[in-house]
């Protein structure tokens, strides 16, 4: 039986963790063309991901929908950031996508083994990262249901 | 010496004509010893026959008596002895006749006297009958018994010339054996006189052979004293039990700087130099050297200015025959300078791994890290050209183009030589794999240019050889690729073959009908980057050729293209059969 998904009225909320802002705006350029409204959140480095997370910073922060997160962040790297998130009880039913530009055996097992959802190498291309920014829609903001 | 060696020979043949007499004096011998065998048996013979001889003259004298007996008494008795001696005379004759089968005078004298007695037997009957019948008057006829005194008479005279046959023979065989017997002493004496010739002749040679020996010995060694003196290169010089140099060479002169006179006699321990923490006492060398028959060893020395060198030098102790120490022989080559070339060496080939690796590391980083700016301008670009497409003037949309383009070749490029700096860092294959499988797998990825070209791809058995799959994959797709795409008008067909050649070496060839290469580029193809053709004409970024070049120079192989323009190209890639070589 073909499930019909529901729309949601209000916006998506995604933490976007990446210090490249070249992708940065890519990635709010790919998620424009969408199917969802998305409210995209974007912080460089991880203490201030962490800040944002923990609502130490403005009113305005909200807890995201989803995380997409780099792993090769300054200050505070992208692994200990997923290690935190995932071991703070008021944060881990988050989900974590992993977008990173390593395609490292050892970056991808140590990524699954701290509980990211997923884990996506950053396509080398523009097209590659509109079909997957595409993919993230469609699958974790469409078909999958979210926790609140 | 050449006398000598030419003299063996001939020592050879004095043995074995000592030989030929011994077995020669050995079959006289025995031919002697047979002879007399049969004298003997000769000797035998003749009694034996005189005594059958006698035996039938008795016995015929019996018969004689007996029917004469008979003849007179008429007394049947006496007839008793008349039968036997006729059946003892029988068996004699028939005895005789076997012993003098080979003697024709002898048998015919045996047939008349067979006959003789045969007649005096019919006489005998005769009167026996006659007495039997007519009594005593009729047989004393002296007529009558004279006629049997002639037989009888007769009989002997056979007998006797028989005999006197017989004697004959042997007297004549007695005197055959005399001189059978003469003979063979005669020849035994001769065969002895000779072996003492014989040993009287090698005894001489050896003797002047040994002095020969001894002479081209003498020449010899003063032929080798010179060489060793004239060596210029190698110190070469004795010294004594104890150490004391005995002699000294030019070489010895030039290396170490004394003169003969000087150093004679002086101690070899000079040569070391005094603060050399050897584990070992220079006379300990020459103690192990005594021992083993050679020491070796390399160290410093000194020269007689002081200055050193590092040497090369080799003990060996001398014997005299009866195995006293005579000495030792000293030989000392300098190998400063090869060790120092040896040195050089081993450093640049530390200094050349560190600078590939170097290179390697650099050519890896270097593309992985030209990406992720590569992927800002390339999406940037791209980006602006799906957003502002038509939206801005002409030449807006050509730069945009342009700069899509730049931007997709560097990415091909980057790859191609990440590709490049990544081939070929795992160390060479150990173990042997088929390429028929990896001509599979290469033309499996090939596939849609295969079918899209309409290409034909025929090939040969092909052999197992060392090197990793996955790049013997690479070579072939890359060549067969290639032989695809600078095809001509024709539809391209491709061969690919294997033969072994006299180097042990498999020379793979991928052979097809396309474009061809001039002459003037069948080296520069295999750089890295170098094109022949336009960019608009044949896509590619020139690396493939290189790669397959890497892959097969790494495993010890090489690789080479002939060709013919308008015709064909054949490229060719050989691999050594054996892995490490």
């Amino acid at each position: 039986m073909m499930q019909v998904y529901e729309s949601r009225a209000e916006p998506f909320e995604i933490l976007l963790v990446e210090d490249n802002p070249g992708d940065v705006r890519l990635t709010r350029e790919a998620f424009r063309e969408a199917k969802v409204h998305v409210r995209l959140h974007v912080v460089s480095d991880g203490e201030e991901a962490m800040n944002f997370l923990r609502g130490k910073r403005e009113q305005t922060d909200v807890r995201p929908d989803l995380i997409l997160l780099d792993l090769n962040l300054p200050k505070k790297d992208g692994r200990e950031v997923l290690a935190e998130i995932k071991e703070d009880p008021s944060l881990k039913s988050i989900p974590v996508v992993i977008l990173a530009t390593s395609a490292a055996d050892e970056d991808i097992q140590r990524s699954y083994i701290l509980h990211a959802n997923c884990y996506i190498t950053k396509p080398v291309d523009l097209d590659g990262l509109l079909h997957v920014i595409k993919s993230i829609d469609n699958f974790w903001l469409t078909v999958v249901t979210l926790p609140h | 010496m050449k006398t000598g060696l030419r003299a063996i020979p001939y020592l050879q043949w004095g043995f074995l004509a000592t030989l030929a007499v011994f077995l020669t004096a050995a079959f006289i011998f025995y031919r002697g010893l047979s002879l007399l065998e049969k004298s003997e048996d000769k000797v035998v013979h003749t009694h034996e026959v005189l005594e059958h001889l006698q035996s039938i003259e008795s016995e015929s004298e019996a018969i004689e008596s007996a029917y004469r007996g008979f003849a007179l008494t008429g007394d049947e008795a006496s007839l008793n002895g008349y039968r036997e001696g006729v059946l003892l005379v029988a068996r004699r004759e028939s005895a005789l006749g076997e012993l003098t089968r080979d003697n024709p005078s002898q048998q015919r004298d045996l047939q008349a006297l067979k006959a003789l007695i045969d007649q005096k037997i019919r006489f005998a009957d005769s009167i026996i009958e006659l007495r039997r019948t007519s009594g005593l008057a009729a047989v004393s006829d002296q007529l009558r018994l004279r006629q049997g005194d002639e037989l009888m008479s007769e009989i002997r005279g056979v007998i006797a010339r028989m005999a006197d046959e017989e004697h004959r023979l042997l007297h004549k065989r007695d005197a055959e054996a005399e001189h059978q017997s003469q003979r063979t002493k005669g020849l035994l004496i001769l065969q002895a006189i000779l072996c003492l010739a014989f040993a009287l002749i090698v005894l001489s040679v050896r003797r002047s052979l040994t002095g020969i020996e001894l002479a081209a010995a003498r020449q010899i060694e003063e032929q080798f004293r010179t060489l060793v003196e004239r060596v210029q290169d190698c110190a070469i010089f004795m010294i004594d039990p104890r150490g004391k140099v005995l002699t000294w060479n030019i070489g010895a002169e030039r290396l170490i700087g004394y003169e003969a006179d000087e150093i004679i006699g002086q101690d070899f321990l000079r040569f070391y130099p005094s603060d050399e923490g050897a584990p070992l006492n220079p006379h300990d060398y020459l103690r192990i050297a005594a021992g083993s028959g050679l020491f070796q060893t390399e160290g410093w020395r000194t020269r007689k200015d002081g200055s050193r060198f590092l040497a090369d030098a080799t003990i060996t102790p001398s014997f005299d025959k009866a195995g006293n120490l005579l000495g030792f022989i000293k030989i000392t080559r300098d190998i400063t300078e090869r060790k120092k070339a040896e040195q050089l060496l081993a450093q640049k080939v530390a200094d050349l791994k560190r600078s590939n690796d170097e290179l390697e590391q650099f050519a890896y980083v270097a593309s992985h890290d030209l990406q992720e700016p590569l992927r800002m301008i390339s999406s940037y670009t791209l980006l602006l050209a799906k957003r502002y497409k038509g939206r801005l003037d002409s030449d807006a949309d050509d730069f945009i183009s342009f700069a899509v383009d730049g931007t997709q070749r560097m990415k091909a490029l980057i790859q191609a030589l990440l590709l490049y700096s990544r081939t070929g860092t795992a160390s060479p294959a150990a173990s042997r794999i088929s390429s028929d499988h990896a001509l599979d797998e290469a033309l499996g990825n090939l596939r849609s240019a295969v079918g899209g070209s309409g290409a034909t791809i025929t090939r040969d058995s092909l052999p197992e050889i060392a090197i990793e799959h996955s790049q013997l994959v690479q070579v072939f797709q890359n060549l067969v690729g290639n032989a695809i795409k600078y095809r001509g008008a024709a539809a391209p067909s491709v061969h690919i073959s294997a033969t072994r050649n006299a180097k042990e070496e498999w020379v793979f060839s991928v052979k097809d009908n396309g474009l061809g290469i001039e002459p003037q580029y069948l080296e520069k193809i295999f750089v890295i980057f170098q094109r022949l053709h336009a960019r608009d004409e044949f896509e590619g970024t020139g690396i493939g050729l290189a790669i397959c070049k890497k892959i097969v120079e790494r495993q010890g192989g090489r690789i080479w293209a002939e060709s013919e323009p308008g015709r064909g190209s054949t490229f060719y890639f050989a691999l050594p059969e054996m892995e490490g070589q």
